[in-house]
């Protein structure tokens, strides 16, 4: 069962700028939420703060009933699957993949047998088994993307973070990385947040969807709920009208062939 | 239309390429004249007569349509020629007077060969086909490139000659019997003045301390740039834009000026004439180009790295363990070899703060053996080639990692 729980978390820089301000969210056990909002709203900061890699101004996170604030990010149990995939150019891709197993210490440290197997089994969920042996830079985008999913999840993390994965990709490879992310989720069942500035994507990917603008949420909830019942005007603009739109232009192109 | 077109755009490659050689070699001719004159005296200047004729030439190349003065080219290149030729016949016949007059010939008879071609012929008389015109664009495009590669070769090997003739001067007279400095190139060959220096206990003093040096300038300075240049490179802190600030400062100042400071402090600490003084002085001098070179590369790996390594459970000297060091290898090798070679080849502070012989490095040994008394000349060539021996094979062995290191950043992988 791992929740997560931002409570009256706010960021605040050096310099003044709330980036984050009392951002109170509920991240159920098991589910795929989707922190959406236009550049700058805050989300990537939220899940940076979620991950470690950000200090909490105020306000607590907690991951399974822990309070992580003061954790390293290595100590929480995340995984995290970077915009820019962020792998290690130096290391094969079992390197890469193995990397956090084999800097695991104490009791959960898997043996070397243990940690191959694993590696396998991962590569082959993802289809790089052909790509175990080779560098980062010899694989096309999709295929680095593949391996940094597979690095996020191969230490069965409590909670899986994505900042905007998907961002990089062609279209035709979006949806294709779409479909595999919703799958894995549904498989394994980790309870993910998933950071994207895309309506669609967000509509498509979440269990529920919490939008944020200028360091605050809007509104959450399950994706046609917030469609539905728009809680502002910000909402109502950036979600609703976005797709209204993008559903009329469709429907029009369709319309005049 | 295209009838137009490729004969209004065409202009046989060979006219351009003649124009920029006709140029150089007028150029070369004139700087030729300062060495003939020390070789023939007055007769030099034909130089000048020979840059006047290429110039003639020049203004002569026609264009499309100017028969006659094709005509008068081509003369005028065989004058050059022949009065070439006739120099050459009457000159000593060194390899200097062949390069000298090669650059009279050359031009001239590739002005005569190519004025003389049927295509050219028939673009410059102006009665060039569709066909000819287009064949000309096609004879263009493979002859270009291969015309501008002859041409940078040329100025390349000039350039090397002008790098490798000294060496190979010194070789001589290292491989030479007798301690003069003159004489013919690779006529006689000896090995005695590197028995001679190889046999003498002076030089393997010499290697020692230079060895000794400059590795342990190396190992203090790169264990102390390479933090430092992370640090910088990663964290914010009070007083950092100023100490980058003086980093850049302090290489403004030439190296003299801390030469009597430094030996002032030397004594005071008790350092002269031993390594300690040396390998601190060297690490301090070098430290500020070390660790702009290190920061800059630091700055080029980037943060998202070190993030997934945290996360992937690694405390932060892990991180710059597993992550950051192996990735700036190649940085971390041009700046070992810079520092190395730095400490190698100094000389005024090694001059200074040692005395006795015991501590000469290399480059002050070397400088010892110049006596104001006939000067030994063999012995001296092969001991300079001896202490530049180990720099050109640290060189080769880092060639690769230089390559890299030096454009290291360039591309986002």
């Amino acid at each position: 069962m791992v929740e997560v729980k931002f409570e009256r978390v706010k960021k605040m820089y050096d310099d003044g700028t709330v980036a984050v301000s009392n951002l109170n969210l509920t991240v159920n056990d098991g589910e795929f939420l989707v922190l959406l909002g236009p550049s700058g709203c805050g989300k990537s900061t939220s899940l940076r703060m979620l991950a470690g890699l950000e200090d909490v101004t105020d306000g607590r996170i907690t991951i399974d009933g822990n309070v992580v604030n003061d954790l390293s990010p290595g100590a929480r149990g995340v995984g995290m699957v970077f915009q820019s995939y962020a792998l290690y150019p130096h290391m094969t891709i079992a390197e890469n993949l193995s990397f956090g197993l084999r800097m695991e210490k104490g009791e959960n440290r898997l043996s070397k047998d243990e940690i191959d197997l694993r590696v396998k089994e991962t590569a082959e969920l993802l289809g790089l088994t052909e790509q175990l042996g080779k560098k980062p830079k010899e694989l096309s985008g999709g295929q680095r993307q593949r391996v940094a999913l597979g690095r996020a999840g191969i230490r069965r993390p409590k909670v899986l973070l994505m900042d905007e994965p998907l961002s990089n990709l062609d279209a035709e490879l979006r949806n294709q990385m779409r479909v595999e992310i919703r799958r894995l989720h549904d498989k394994f069942g980790t309870t993910t947040v998933y950071v994207t500035h895309d309506q669609i994507e967000a509509m498509i990917l979440a269990d529920r969807i919490a939008i944020m603008e200028g360091g605050e949420l809007q509104q959450h909830g399950p994706p046609l709920e917030v469609y539905n019942n728009p809680a502002n005007e910000f909402v109502k603009g950036f979600l609703c009208k976005h797709i209204d739109e993008i559903v009329d232009t469709a429907n029009r192109i369709f319309d005049e062939r | 239309m295209s009838e137009d077109l490729a004969k209004r755009h065409y202009v046989p490659a060979e006219l351009g390429t003649l124009r920029t050689w006709l140029v150089a070699a007028i150029f070369v001719n004139l700087a030729i004249v300062p060495l003939e004159w020390l070789r023939v005296g007055d007769l030099a200047m034909l130089s000048v007569l020979d840059a006047a004729i290429l110039g003639i030439l020049l203004m002569m190349l026609p264009d499309e349509g100017a028969g006659g003065k094709r005509d008068f080219a081509i003369i005028v290149a065989g004058v050059a020629m022949i009065s070439a030729l006739l120099r050459l016949a009457t000159s000593e016949l060194a390899v200097f007077d062949y390069w000298a007059r090669a650059w009279l010939i050359l031009p001239a008879g590739m002005a005569i060969w190519w004025l003389s071609s049927p295509h050219v012929s028939s673009w410059i008389r102006g009665d060039m086909t569709t066909e000819g015109a287009e064949r000309g664009l096609a004879r263009n495009r493979t002859l270009k490139p291969r015309l501008s590669a002859a041409g940078v070769h040329i100025v390349l090997l000039h350039a090397v000659a002008v790098v490798l003739i000294p060496v190979i001067w010194i070789l001589d007279v290292a491989l030479s019997p007798g301690n003069a400095l003159g004489g013919e190139v690779f006529d006689q060959f000896t090995g005695e003045h590197f028995l001679k220096i190889l046999g003498g206990e002076s030089f393997w003093i010499w290697l020692r301390n230079s060895v000794i040096v400059s590795l342990g300038t190396t190992i203090l300075g790169l264990s102390l740039a390479i933090p430092a240049g992370y640090a910088f490179s990663r964290f914010k802190f009070r007083g950092r834009e100023p100490a980058m600030f003086s980093f850049l400062l302090v290489q403004m100042f030439p190296g003299i000026i801390i030469l009597v400071p430094y030996f002032l402090v030397m004594k005071s600490l008790g350092l002269l004439n031993s390594w300690l003084g040396l390998v601190l002085a060297y690490s301090v001098t070098a430290l500020p180009l070390c660790v702009w070179m290190l920061k800059g590369f630091f700055d080029t790996v980037p943060k998202e790295l070190e993030e997934a390594a945290l996360l992937d459970g690694c405390t932060q000297p892990q991180v710059f363990r597993k992550v950051i060091l192996p990735l700036s290898l190649p940085a971390v090798a041009v700046t070992a070899l810079f520092s190395f070679l730095a400490a190698w080849n100094e000389f005024l502070l090694a001059l200074t703060f040692n005395t006795s012989n015991e501590m000469y490095t290399l480059p002050v040994g070397l400088a010892s053996m110049i006596s104001a008394t006939g000067q030994a000349w063999g012995d001296f060539a092969a001991a300079s080639l001896l202490v530049s021996l180990p720099v050109v094979l640290l060189f080769i062995l880092f060639q690769r990692f230089l390559v890299e290191g030096l454009s290291a950043g360039g591309v986002k992988g």
